[in-house]
């Protein structure tokens, strides 16, 4: 199976569970293996008992397993420094002001955050030559659908941008006089070496995303978890990233046959209802449900996460990349 | 100094003058044209690039932020433009000398 692997699916679902769990499967099938977390919960540092920041670290006691959790905030605030010291050696005094007021409305735009991201993990698909495998535990909403968008989107704007840009210098080359300097040169332009930058990197996005990453989501039994994993199925098909299975999560376990007090009957009443809702999905969904895992009393970490790892019968063996 | 060489000095005199009343009155209104048609494209850009500037959010402007150090001529002279200028349709009035 490909090198990148990611784990979707509505919030408190289990993505991060499923996604350690699976980490850990393929540790222990011996790949070198990385677990990414975008959730701002810090919940890898909970399942490992382990903090973990936005450089890989090895997780104490499972051999070749490394986890690592991005924060977008962060992410934001060392972009915005990063442009800030650029912004000081290039620009004028007066100017600074200025131009730090655009900078921060750019920094404070919705989009902010999913740009951030992205970039962050994009980052880490192409400096992960260390790893065999990089699982994503990717952060609950849609956004990170509207994220794994972006390449394409992106791509186009900047060729616009740099359409735009070359127009305007090569008039500005045009209307130089004689022995005039024209206002701006084609040749070095720093702006459209930005661009060009820019546009590459969203290429690699572009195709690592659509050749080397599978795509796993994970459900609850239950109506609203079943709705919207339909939902992400078909946006994520009509992006061209296939779905390869489905991992169903916290499912309730069914008491002894021969219990049958208010909780056993609770339970029963409830193990019935999601067998149906397994069955319209094992039916009506196109992706295989590759995983039952049923609902633990305490909290999955430890031995319990190797009990969950067990219960996914999602493949380890990892293909090299096509693009590095 | 004889004949020949008065004559052709003379002619340089007037080929020189030539040029430059050529260049004053034809085409040196044409190159302060297309400058105003090159300003014309850079505004676009600048617009295309930060439309955050006029309250429209832009799924790109965290990324055309990167720019902003590079961008500091265009982003001056493009916030004096907008300021002095009245219409779209006066600055395109000036760019015909009639």
């Amino acid at each position: 199976m490909e090198p990148f692997v990611f784990f979707g699916g509505k919030g408190g679902v289990g993505k991060t569970t499923v996604s350690c769990a699976y980490g850990l499967k393929c540790a222990r099938d011996g790949h070198r293996t990385l677990v990414v977390s975008t959730d701002p919960a810090h919940s890898v540092t909970d399942v490992f008992d382990q903090s973990f920041d936005d450089s890989p670290r090895s997780v104490e006691g499972i051999d070749g397993l490394d986890a690592m959790q991005i924060d977008p905030e962060d992410e934001v605030t060392r972009h915005l420094d990063e442009i800030r010291q650029n912004l000081s050696e290039q620009v004028s005094a007066s100017m600074v002001n200025e131009i730090n007021r655009q900078l921060e409305m750019a920094h404070g735009t919705p989009g902010a955050y999913e740009s951030a991201l992205f970039d962050r993990f994009v980052d880490v698909m192409r400096d992960a030559d260390d790893y065999d495998r990089v699982v994503f535990d990717t952060a609950p909403s849609g956004s990170t659908l509207r994220l794994l968008g972006l390449p394409d989107l992106l791509e186009e704007w900047i060729d616009r941008l740099m359409y735009k840009r070359r127009t305007s210098i090569d008039l500005f080359e045009k209307a130089a006089v004689g022995n005039n300097e024209p206002r701006r040169v084609m040749d070095g332009d720093p702006v459209l070496r930005r661009l060009e930058e820019r546009k590459a990197f969203f290429e690699f996005a572009g195709s690592a995303l659509h050749d080397d990453a599978a795509f796993f989501l994970v459900l609850n039994p239950d109506e609203l978890s079943l709705n919207e994993t339909r939902r992400s199925i078909d946006d994520l098909r009509e992006k061209g990233f296939a779905v390869r299975g489905l991992v169903a999560n916290k499912l309730t376990p069914s008491p002894d046959p021969d219990e049958n007090g208010r909780g056993a009957r609770y339970l029963r009443e409830r193990v019935e209802t999601e067998e149906a809702r397994l069955e319209t999905i094992r039916s009506e969904f196109e992706p295989p449900l590759v995983a039952e895992i049923g609902w633990r009393s305490a909290e999955v970490k430890g031995d319990l996460l190797a009990d969950v790892a067990a219960e996914l019968d999602v493949e380890t063996a990892v293909e090299p990349p096509t693009h590095v | 100094m004889d004949l020949a060489d008065r004559i052709e000095s003379f002619r340089q005199t007037l080929e020189e003058w030539l040029r430059g009343l050529y260049h004053g009155m034809i085409s040196h209104p044409a190159y302060e044209k297309i400058e105003k048609e090159a300003e014309d494209a850079e505004d676009a850009f600048m617009l295309a690039c930060f439309p955050d500037a006029f309250g429209i959010p832009s799924p790109v402007s965290y990324y055309t932020a990167e720019l902003l150090p590079y961008l500091e001529d265009e982003f001056e002279s493009w916030e004096r433009r907008l300021w002095d200028r009245g219409t779209y349709l006066e600055r395109k009035g000036q760019q015909y000398h009639f």
